[in-house]
C-alpha cells in the first residue's frame, strides 16, 4: 500500500468546501433559490495487454455547479475557475441566462423540488482505493494478464482496471447541506482467441459489466486466477463452436446478459424526462405513456423490479439524489404491473407520476436529469438445473456483447459472447456468435421462470448515456437467471 | 488561452530533466447550451472548462494525467508540479511500455475561426418565436472550443472555433422531423427557411402510417442516414490497433476476399476544417487520407505507437477513443444521383432519412444492426405514399456500401459533430444520400 494520500486529500477538499461556502453566502440571496455543487473526481485507468503496458491513464476532475432558480425556473452555471472571480463570473452567467430562459420556461417549479437535507453517505469497504498505488495495481494486471493469456491461440490478453474516487458537497439557500463519497472500482478482462478465419472474444462479463462500489480489497489475484482461465478456455472453445441456429424456441438469459436486457428494456423507457419528451431529439421517447402506470402489465407476475438505491457495493448506491432528495427502494414493476416511473422531484412536478429520487448528472459540468441508479430484478423460486431442465430445445446466453433498440424502447436486438445449447432438459453444445431479437412488453411477458435469489448476480455499467447536453452516468443492475419463451434467436455470419 | 499556456508551459518544461519528456495536450471551453422541449427551454447551462492533459515520458515509459485548470496560475502551476512528481516517483517503480515514441517538435501553427450569431438571449427568442406553433425539442450549443498540444521540444499547435449549432427535431404526436442549423453567419432568412421545410416534412408524415413487414426493400439513405451508418467505419474498424488485435470487420476487405462497390469511396479529409488540423498528440494530420478508394481498402488509421508495436508507418491518425484510431472528418466521395431524382429513382421502396442505435450485430462478418428514426416514409411509384412504423435493420457493410450500392447522391451535406459527452467535440462527416438495390430489415 502506498502512503496514504487520504489525509490530504480531504484536507484539500475541506479547504476548497469551506472556500466555497464563503462564496455561497455572497450568493444566496441573489435569486430565489441558490445551491452550489462541488464535486472532485479521480479516476485512474490502467491496462495491461499480453503482460504489457497498455494505457495509464489518470483524470482528476473538479468543479462548481451553480443553480439558480428565477421565477420557478431553474438554470445553471458551471466552471473550473474556483476562484471568488471565476464564481462571480459563472453565477452572474446562470442568473442572467436563467432570467431570460425563465419567460420561455417548460414548467415553473416550486422550490419543493430541492429539499432541504444534511447527511452524509460513503462507500462501504474495508480500505480506500487511494491506498493502492500504482506498482501494486500494475501487479495485479500483470498477473491477470499473463493468466488470460494461457495459450499462443491468444492473441489479446487484456486486464484493465479503472478506479473511480469522487466526492460530492451540496448546500442551497434553503438549508440542505450534504456530502457523499464514493469508491468504484470497474475491473475487465477479455481474451481475444484467433485461429485461421476465426476470431472470437470473451470477457469478464461482457465490457466493462463487473462494476462495483468497493475498497482496495477487491483486488486479490489468487481469486482472479481461476477466472482469468475460465474467459481464455471460453475464448478458445469458441473458435471450434458452431453457430448459434436462428430459430424460435426458449431462451435462459445469464445475469451478465440480464443487466443490459433489465437496462434498455426497463430502465430507459421508465424515465419520466422521456415520457415527458425531454430526450426526443437525442437518447428518444417512450413507448410507455402516462396513463399506463398502475394499470400496463410489463411482464408476466412472476416480475417484480426495484429502484434500490440501498445496496451495499452496488454501482449506483447513493444516499441522496443530487438535488438532495432521499432516495429509497421502490417497487417499479410489482406482480409485472408498472407501478411507479424514474422520475424525479422536478419530473414528478410536471407529471404527478409516482418516481424516486434519480436526479443525476455526470460530473460538475452538466445539469441534473433522471436517471437510472441501481434497478434490480428480484428473484425466483428455481435451482438453475430445475430451469434448464424445463427447457425441451434452447439456449442459454451469457454476457452481452451487442446492443441496440429503437428510441421508443420497443424493438430491440442483442447479442451475446457465449452460448450453450439445451437439449431435452439438458445443457449440450457450446454455441457461438448467439444473438436474440424481440419487442419490450410481449418479450416481457414471456418471462415462465426466474431462479432463486441466492443465484442473483450484480453488475453495472459506468456508462450509460443520455441527456442535452450528453452525460454518462452509473448505473447497476443485479438478476437472476431468467427464462424466456418462444423468442427469434440467430447467429452470425 | 494561448499566452497563459505559454506561462504555465514554461514552468512545467523547466521541472525536467535527464531524458524526460513532456506534453500538454488542452480541451478549453466556453459553452452555453440550452435545451428545448415543446419549443420552450428545459434547462440552461453555461459551462467554463479547462481541460490539460500531461503526458510524462521517461525511460521508455510513459503515462498520462488530465487535470481541470483553474486559471490562476500559482494554484495550476503548484498542482501540475506535484502531479508530475507524483507520476515520476511512481513511473519508476513499473515496466517499460515497448510502444513509447520519443516526442518531436512537429512545429509551431494557430488556428482562429468564428462564427457571428446574436446573443444566446436573442436565440432563445428567435427559437421560441420561429417554432411557437410547432412541438420543438432539441439542443442549441454555442461557443468557443480551443485546443492546443505543446511538448517539451518547443512544439506549440493552437485551435480555436467559436462556433453554434443547433440539432433539433419537431413533433405531431408520434411523428417527427429532424432539423440542423450551423453556419459562419447566423441568417434570420435561412433559419425561416429551414423551419418552413422541416414544417412541410413534417406535414407529409400526416398520413396513415404503413407497417412494412420485415424483408428485404429497394431503399433511399438520406444523408444524415448515411451519416449514422458511416461512424460505424470509426468504431474500430479502420482503426488497425483494434485489426491487429482481432476486431476485424475489414478483414475481407483487406485480403481482397471482398470489395465494395467501386463507387464507394471514404477519406479522412481534414480540409474540411471541421477540427483542428493536429491530432491529440499534437502532429499534423495529413490533409486527405484515402481510407477506402474505389471500393478498395487503402488505408488503415495508424498512430505512432500502433507503428512502432507492428513495424509501420504512421499516418498521424488520433490515438482515439480507448487507443482506437479513429477519423475525425469523414469525406464520403459523392455520386452521380440527382437529388430531384431520387423518388423516380427509388420507385418503390423506402425512403429513410434518420437512422438510431447503430451497433455490430457480427463484427467479424462486418454486420450491423439499427433502426429507422424520425421521417421515413414508404415510396410507390416515385411517390410518398406514407410514412412507416420504424423498423429494424440488420445487413453487412459489404452489402450497404457494395453489392446493393446504385449510386450515391452528387450532393453531399455537412454535418459537424455534436457530440458533447463530458464536453463538445470538434470533426464531422460530409456525406450525400445513397440509392440501394436491397436492404435487409428483420423487425
Amino acid at each position: 500500500m502506498q502512503v496514504s494520500s487520504h489525509a490530504n486529500q480531504e484536507a484539500e477538499i475541506q479547504r476548497q468546501t469551506q472556500m466555497l461556502q464563503t462564496e455561497f453566502n455572497k450568493y444566496k440571496s441573489s435569486a430565489d433559490f441558490v445551491a452550489f455543487k462541488y464535486i472532485k473526481e479521480k479516476t485512474r485507468d490502467y491496462s495491461v495487454r499480453n503482460g504489457r503496458t497498455e494505457d495509464l491513464n489518470e483524470f482528476i476532475d473538479q468543479g462548481l455547479m451553480i443553480e439558480v432558480m428565477i421565477n420557478g425556473h431553474m438554470g445553471y452555471g458551471a466552471t473550473a475557475e474556483l476562484s471568488p472571480e471565476g464564481i462571480k463570473k459563472a453565477f452572474n452567467k446562470a442568473r442572467s441566462m436563467t432570467e431570460t430562459a425563465s419567460r420561455f420556461s417548460v414548467h415553473q417549479f416550486d422550490k419543493k423540488i430541492r429539499p432541504s437535507v444534511t447527511g452524509r453517505y460513503e462507500s462501504v469497504r474495508k480500505t480506500r482505493l487511494d491506498k493502492l498505488s500504482l506498482v501494486e495495481l500494475f501487479d495485479y494486471l500483470k498477473k491477470t494478464s499473463m493468466a488470460l493469456k494461457k495459450s499462443d491461440l491468444i492473441i489479446a490478453a487484456v486486464s484493465d482496471a479503472m478506479l473511480i474516487e469522487c466526492s460530492q458537497n451540496y448546500f442551497s439557500s434553503e438549508g440542505a447541506e450534504f456530502s457523499q463519497d464514493f469508491d468504484i472500482v470497474v475491473n475487465s478482462m477479455s481474451a481475444t482467441a484467433s485461429n485461421g478465419s476465426e476470431t472470437q472474444t470473451r470477457t469478464l462479463h461482457g465490457g466493462r459489466g463487473n462494476c462495483l462500489q468497493v475498497g482496495a480489497e477487491y483486488f486479490d489475484f489468487e481469486k482472479a486466477r481461476t477466472t482469468c482461465e475460465e474467459i481464455s478456455s471460453q475464448a478458445i472453445e469458441l473458435l471450434t463452436a458452431e453457430n448459434c441456429p436462428s430459430t424460435t424456441c426458449d431462451l435462459i438469459l445469464a445475469p451478465d446478459q440480464m443487466l443490459l436486457q433489465i437496462h434498455e428494456s426497463i430502465g430507459h423507457p421508465l424515465e419520466l424526462d422521456r415520457i415527458l419528451g425531454d430526450e426526443r431529439n437525442f437518447a428518444g421517447w417512450s413507448f410507455v405513456k402516462p396513463a399506463d402506470f398502475g394499470t400496463l402489465q410489463y411482464g408476466s407476475p412472476m416480475m417484480n423490479v426495484v429502484f434500490d438505491p440501498e445496496v451495499t457495493g452496488q454501482l449506483a448506491s447513493y444516499r441522496f439524489d443530487e438535488v438532495g432528495n432521499r432516495a429509497e427502494r421502490k417497487h417499479l414493476i410489482q406482480n409485472g404491473k408498472l407501478v411507479a416511473g424514474l422520475g424525479s422531484l422536478e419530473s414528478q412536478a410536471r407529471s404527478s407520476i409516482s418516481g424516486v429520487a434519480n436526479s443525476r448528472s455526470s460530473s460538475w459540468n452538466r445539469a441534473p436529469i433522471d436517471r437510472m441508479a441501481n434497478i434490480n430484478l428480484e428473484g425466483g423460486n428455481l435451482s438453475l438445473d430445475q430451469m434448464v431442465a424445463q427447457v425441451e430445445n434452447g439456449v442459454i446466453m451469457y454476457a452481452n456483447r451487442s446492443w441496440s433498440i429503437d428510441d421508443y424502447r420497443r424493438k430491440f436486438q442483442f447479442g451475446c459472447e457465449y452460448a450453450k445449447l439445451i437439449e431435452n432438459g439438458k445443457v449440450t453444445k457450446t454455441l457461438k456468435n448467439p444473438n436474440y431479437r424481440g419487442v419490450t412488453v410481449p418479450f416481457w411477458n414471456s418471462l415462465s421462470g426466474l431462479t432463486h435469489p441466492s443465484t442473483v448476480e450484480t453488475y453495472g455499467s459506468p456508462y450509460c448515456g443520455k441527456g442535452e447536453p450528453s452525460q454518462i452516468i452509473r448505473v447497476g443492475h443485479s438478476s437472476p437467471y431468467a427464462l424466456f419463451k418462444n423468442i427469434e434467436i440467430f447467429g452470425g455470419g | 488561452m494561448k499566452n497563459y499556456l505559454k506561462l504555465l508551459s514554461t514552468d512545467l518544461f523547466s521541472s525536467l530533466s535527464g531524458d524526460e519528456q513532456l506534453s500538454l495536450a488542452l480541451h478549453s471551453e466556453e459553452s452555453e447550451f440550452i435545451r428545448f422541449n415543446h419549443s420552450k427551454v428545459r434547462q440552461n447551462t453555461s459551462v467554463n472548462q479547462h481541460e490539460l492533459t500531461l503526458q510524462f515520458q521517461s525511460n521508455n515509459k510513459s503515462y498520462k494525467a488530465t487535470s481541470m485548470l483553474n486559471l490562476n496560475l500559482d494554484n495550476d502551476r503548484k498542482t501540475l508540479l506535484e502531479l508530475i512528481g507524483g507520476i515520476r516517483r511512481d513511473l519508476s517503480l513499473i515496466d517499460e511500455n515497448p510502444k513509447v515514441v520519443k516526442m518531436e517538435n512537429h512545429g509551431v501553427s494557430e488556428v482562429f475561426k468564428k462564427s457571428q450569431r446574436p446573443s444566446t438571449h436573442d436565440i432563445i427568442k428567435k427559437i421560441n418565436a420561429q417554432y411557437s406553433d410547432s412541438d420543438l425539442a432539441g439542443l442549441y450549443c454555442a461557443g468557443p472550443v480551443r485546443q492546443a498540444s505543446l511538448n517539451s521540444t518547443g512544439q506549440f499547435h493552437y485551435f480555436e472555433n467559436d462556433h453554434f449549432f443547433f440539432d433539433y427535431s419537431i413533433y405531431d404526436g408520434p411523428r417527427a422531423a429532424k432539423g440542423f442549423y450551423s453556419e459562419d453567419v447566423w441568417n434570420d432568412k435561412v433559419f425561416a427557411d429551414t423551419a418552413g421545410l422541416l414544417k412541410n416534412t413534417l406535414s407529409l408524415l400526416n398520413k396513415p402510417q404503413i407497417k412494412i413487414k420485415p424483408g428485404s426493400y429497394r431503399t433511399f439513405l438520406a444523408p444524415m442516414a448515411v451519416a449514422e451508418i458511416v461512424q460505424i467505419f470509426n468504431w474500430r474498424a479502420v482503426s488497425r490497433s483494434s485489426f491487429e488485435q482481432g476486431f476485424a470487420p475489414l478483414k475481407k476487405l483487406y485480403t481482397r476476399e471482398n470489395l465494395l462497390s467501386p463507387l464507394f469511396s471514404l477519406t479522412e479529409n481534414n480540409d474540411l476544417g471541421l477540427n483542428s488540423h493536429f491530432n491529440s498528440q499534437g502532429e499534423i494530420s495529413p490533409k486527405n487520407l484515402p481510407v477506402i478508394e474505389n471500393g478498395e481498402l487503402k488505408n488503415f488509421l495508424i498512430n505512432s505507437a500502433t507503428a512502432k508495436e507492428y513495424n509501420l508507418v504512421s499516418n498521424n491518425a488520433d490515438a482515439g477513443q480507448w487507443n482506437n484510431e479513429a477519423m475525425r472528418s469523414i469525406d464520403v466521395r459523392a455520386g452521380t444521383l440527382n437529388e430531384k431524382d431520387v423518388l423516380t429513382q427509388l420507385g418503390t421502396g423506402l425512403y429513410l432519412t434518420n437512422l438510431h442505435y447503430i451497433n455490430w450485430s457480427d463484427p467479424q462478418a462486418a454486420r450491423i444492426t439499427g433502426m429507422t428514426r424520425f421521417a421515413c416514409f414508404w415510396v410507390e411509384n416515385g411517390e410518398i405514399a406514407g410514412p412507416i412504423q420504424d423498423l429494424r435493420f440488420d445487413d453487412t457493410l459489404y452489402n450497404l456500401f457494395g453489392r446493393e450500392l446504385i449510386d450515391l447522391t452528387n450532393q453531399q451535406s455537412t454535418f459537424i459533430s455534436t457530440s458533447t459527452y463530458q464536453k463538445r467535440s470538434l470533426g464531422g462527416m460530409k456525406t450525400p444520400g445513397l440509392l440501394l438495390k436491397n436492404m435487409n430489415f428483420t423487425l
